[in-house]
């Protein structure tokens, strides 16, 4: 990448060779602005500002016609700066760098001035006050534009490969999609088997498809697909790069077991794991099954169920007492190594889709409810499995304290959602309704004569064929109670649970003595999302879900280019929204990966040679590692930028002791052009 | 407002009164003036009832918490001063403790207790207590069965308070008096027993 690592540049004492000429753009965007402003008035002042030679307003400046005013103007003004007073850079900055472009100027020669987010919208009240804001913001922007250079974007190759974070139906999803474009992706599951929550599920609303049954004929594709490697029991250990060229250090937890294919490469032919279980009757240690909630044992040598993908035993290393009696067990395959250790391995990527699920919140937290206080409060993913037949009652729903067949079960819905007390989320978690709605239905159809009562605020059926589910356990025979529970006690004799609320339709308290009760309790990011996000430099929102680069306009992309997201990891969704955004998050990644580049804002240091002393006091400072010190032609030292790898971000630029360091775009007299016209106002 | 029926015989006006809710009965300034003696955000409840469903008042009496909370979101000051029930609060705090929009629903309680005192409406049973704390400094007095039973669990007869140092009194009648407190209740406990 020699071409991307900046030659040492001539001193910038001169910016431009001409004399600035500069055209200012006013735009009303309908009301937003002129509704507030005296656009008039910000145009005669324009005119007076040093440079200007050109200002107008037009009612959008973004559509066609007004861009048209930037490129009409610059060709019959000869201007070498643009300034637009409108809304944020955000949306709208490439449009008008673009109409600078037709107009036959460098795009960077343009300056935005925001006098919309920055000014009319947070000063509606105050017209006259921000009609002095916007003259303000136009003069710092014509100050800077008057000293703007021509720049050009480096463009970089992509890896023609992708990462997905995370094997549940998102990031299986995500993968397959990717695969199936031509995109070699790597899935990197922190568990030994991909599937995620779904797997977990019995059956999914409104349709009541077995959950399994059409989740492993993805997870055999998945496991199937050329174009994916599957890294399950893998977590990412560290994040270097940026979009185009993601450096990925992945750590390979130790599980003790050889695939076939690792032993096959240790030189045992016919050897590795084939999952027999030959092993795990004769494994001393029995701990609680995750997968099964801890209601079921496993050994510390297992798989969480009979469909994991890939099908290879793991070797809890927490619990293993290294008995060895697995090695003997497993014999001439010799598949077992108690003496693994954790391995790194780096892997290129090009883009990167986060699916990294959710966990339950620990509804125990929400003390009134008695869960794991009380044998028969159980939260939603424990009935999960106790009416799942491949769980540990093979579908039959007893409660826990007794083994009973419960008669009587009390749902209670927004368990830690929507609650503003600190303890719960504020934040509503969308799918409990729905599924316990489904669970009502379950227990209808397995036990007869059984009454779900279920306690919701409001019921949110807002998805396809929802309502109609609705309709449809309401008829069943669930009976439902308006209102949130206050708190839950238990029969010390019984077992049996009062639940205590108000009937808000009765207008009445209420009693109900049940046998059972179900907390469809609130679900939070999964347990490694903020490591993870971080080392992607994701950011969250403040409820801890990954924030998405736009809410409605690019629900996929995050701040991170090239870093997209997928499924709950995003904010609570049910299946249906997670497979459709996951195949959006994977059209998204495809999309620089197909293209083969990506353009890279010029906005780099630069080193100005003559002034460095070859100190390297920034090559430590920069946080993306894109300083380095070389030797210099003639002896000594001298700073070199990987321009690739710059992010623009100033710190280097700002340390510098001999002011060596030149960043494109905030060049240091632009930026004090702007404070000077902003505190010396302008004048001539 | 309400539209008056007609009716010659006033029973048969009472039963089939106009009983539809008008804008005019909601005032805006009770809700913000609740919401800034009672410190809490009382506008902000979505009527969920975990408050009655945590009350311990609720089962045993007509008063709704959520009921009164309702009203507050609506600003209905006349229908929450004139209920009664408005004096059936323990302030316990349970509901306060589990409110899921971190309302302090026992809080809105004795901030419209407050309003409605200052709007002399209040029952007269609470203002005998006024009288008795200006008589004896108690709100509940001693009396010869709890003074025999504190005889006999070894106790002093009487309590080491005004019971005891009677001199304390004209102190706290002073400090009654400074706030027209006793008067106050004596106006509207001959008032409310002249209409009998
Ligand atoms: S608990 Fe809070 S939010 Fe719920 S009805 Fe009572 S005051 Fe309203
Ligand atoms: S504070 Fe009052 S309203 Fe609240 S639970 Fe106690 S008695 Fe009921």
């Amino acid at each position: 990448m020699a071409d991307t690592k900046s030659k040492v540049k001539e001193t910038k004492a001169k910016v431009t060779d001409q004399k600035p000429r500069i055209g200012v753009f006013v735009c009303h965007c309908g009301t937003n602005i002129a509704g507030v402003v005296d656009v008039k008035a910000i145009i005669e002042y324009a005119k007076t500002v040093p440079n200007v030679v050109h200002a107008e307003d037009y009612q959008y400046v973004c559509s066609t016609p007004g861009q048209k005013k930037i490129t009409d103007a610059i060709k019959e003004k000869n201007l070498t700066g643009t300034v637009v007073a409108a809304c944020s850079p955000r949306l709208h900055e490439p449009t008008f760098r673009r109409a600078t472009k037709e107009g036959g100027l460098n795009p960077f020669r343009f300056e935005m001035a925001n006098i919309r987010e920055q000014g009319t919208w947070v000063h509606m009240h105050d017209p006259a006050g921000a009609t002095e804001k916007a003259k303000d913001a136009i003069r710092i922007a014509v100050a800077k534009a008057s000293l703007l250079e021509d720049l050009t974007p480096k463009s970089v190759a992509v890896e023609h490969a992708a990462m997905v974070v995370g094997a549940g139906i998102a990031g299986m999803q995500a993968a397959l999609d990717l695969a199936n474009a031509g995109i070699k992706t790597y899935l990197v599951e922190k568990l030994p088997s991909i599937g995620g929550r779904m797997s977990q599920l019995d059956k999914t609303f409104p349709t009541l498809d077995c959950s399994q049954c059409i989740l492993t004929p993805k997870m055999v594709d998945v496991g199937r697909a050329e174009n994916i490697e599957l890294l399950t029991y893998h977590e990412v250990d560290a994040v270097e790069g940026f979009i185009g060229n993601f450096d990925v250090t992945l750590r390979k937890k130790a599980n003790g077991v050889l695939s076939m294919a690792e032993a096959e490469a240790k030189g045992i032919s016919g050897g590795g794991c084939n999952g027999c279980g030959d092993c795990e009757p004769v494994c001393p240690v029995i701990k609680p099954n995750p997968f099964e909630m801890g209601m079921k044992p496993r050994k510390a040598i297992y798989i969480y169920h009979p469909q994991v993908v890939p099908l290879l035993y793991t070797i809890d290393f927490d619990s293993c007492i290294k008995c060895g009696l697995c090695v003997t067990a497993c014999g001439e395959k010799k598949a077992i190594d108690l003496e693994m250790k954790d391995e790194l391995r780096k892997v290129k990527v090009g883009t990167v889709v986060l699916a990294l699920g959710y966990d339950m919140f620990p509804v125990e937290n929400k003390r009134e409810w008695g869960y794991k206080q009380f044998d028969n409060v159980v939260n939603s993913l424990e009935l999960e499995r106790l009416i799942c037949a491949s769980g540990p009652t093979a579908g039959h729903l007893i409660r826990p304290s007794d083994g009973q067949t419960p008669k009587r079960v009390a749902f209670v819905l927004c368990a830690g959602s929507r609650d503003n007390t600190g303890i719960g989320k504020p934040y509503c978690s969308r799918f409990c309704c729905m599924y316990s709605l489904k669970h009502a239905h379950q227990i209808i159809e397995k036990i007869p004569g059984v009454i779900p009562y279920i306690f919701y605020m409001d019921i949110r059926s807002f998805g396809k064929m929802y309502e109609e589910f609705y309709y449809r356990i309401q008829d069943e025979g669930a009976k439902f109670i308006r209102g949130r529970v206050a708190n839950i006690l238990e029969d010390p004799v019984t077992k049996n649970l009062h639940v205590y609320a108000e009937d808000t339709m009765l207008n009445r308290p209420i009693d109900l003595e049940v046998d059972m009760v179900v907390l469809a309790a609130a679900v939070q990011p999964a347990a490694d999302t903020d490591r993870t996000r971080k080392l992607f430099g994701v950011s969250c929102s403040q409820d801890g879900w990954l924030l998405e680069a736009h809410p409605k306009l690019n629900p996929c992309g995050t701040t991170t280019a090239g870093v997209f997201v997928a499924g709950v990891c995003q904010g609570p969704k049910d299946i249906p929204d997670t497979v459709a955004q996951a195949e959006g998050a994977a059209s998204a990644a495809s999309i620089p990966i197909h293209i083969g580049k990506v353009e890279l804002e010029p906005y780099f240091a630069q080193c100005i040679e003559e002034k460095c002393a070859g100190c390297g006091m920034c090559v430590n400072l920069c946080p993306y590692s894109a300083l380095s010190l070389v030797d210099k032609e003639g002896g000594g030292k001298v700073m070199q930028v990987t321009e690739a790898k710059c992010k623009g971000c100033g710190t280097c630029g700002g340390f510098c002791p001999g002011g060596a360091i030149w960043m494109q775009h905030f060049a240091t007299p632009q930026v004090i052009a702007q404070i000077d016209a902003f505190l010396l106002g302008g004048a001539k | 407002m309400a539209k008056a029926k007609g009716y010659s015989d006033p029973k048969m006006e009472e039963k089939l009164k106009d009983r539809y809710y008008y804008r005019e009965y909601s005032n805006p300034d009770f809700t913000k003036k609740v919401h800034d003696l009672a410190r809490t955000v009382n506008h902000m409840c979505f009527q969920c009832g975990t408050c009655t469903g945590s009350c311990p008042s609720a089962p045993r009496s007509s008063y709704r918490i959520r009921l009164f909370m309702r009203r507050n979101v609506m600003g209905l000051e006349d229908e929450s001063l004139t209920d009664p029930d408005l004096w059936l609060c323990t302030t316990c705090y349970c509901c306060t403790d589990r409110c899921p929009r971190d309302i302090a629903p026992t809080d809105v309680i004795m901030a419209m207790r407050n309003i409605a005192y200052q709007r002399g409406i209040v029952p007269v049973n609470f203002l005998k207590t006024v009288q008795a704390i200006y008589q004896s400094g108690h709100g509940v007095p001693n009396n010869d069965v709890n003074r025999a039973v504190r005889v006999r669990l070894g106790l002093a007869k009487d309590p080491p308070t005004t019971h005891s140092y009677p001199e304390f009194l004209p102190g706290i009648r002073q400090i009654i008096d400074h706030w027209h407190v006793k008067e106050k209740a004596d106006k509207i406990v001959a008032e409310a027993e002249k209409h009998g």
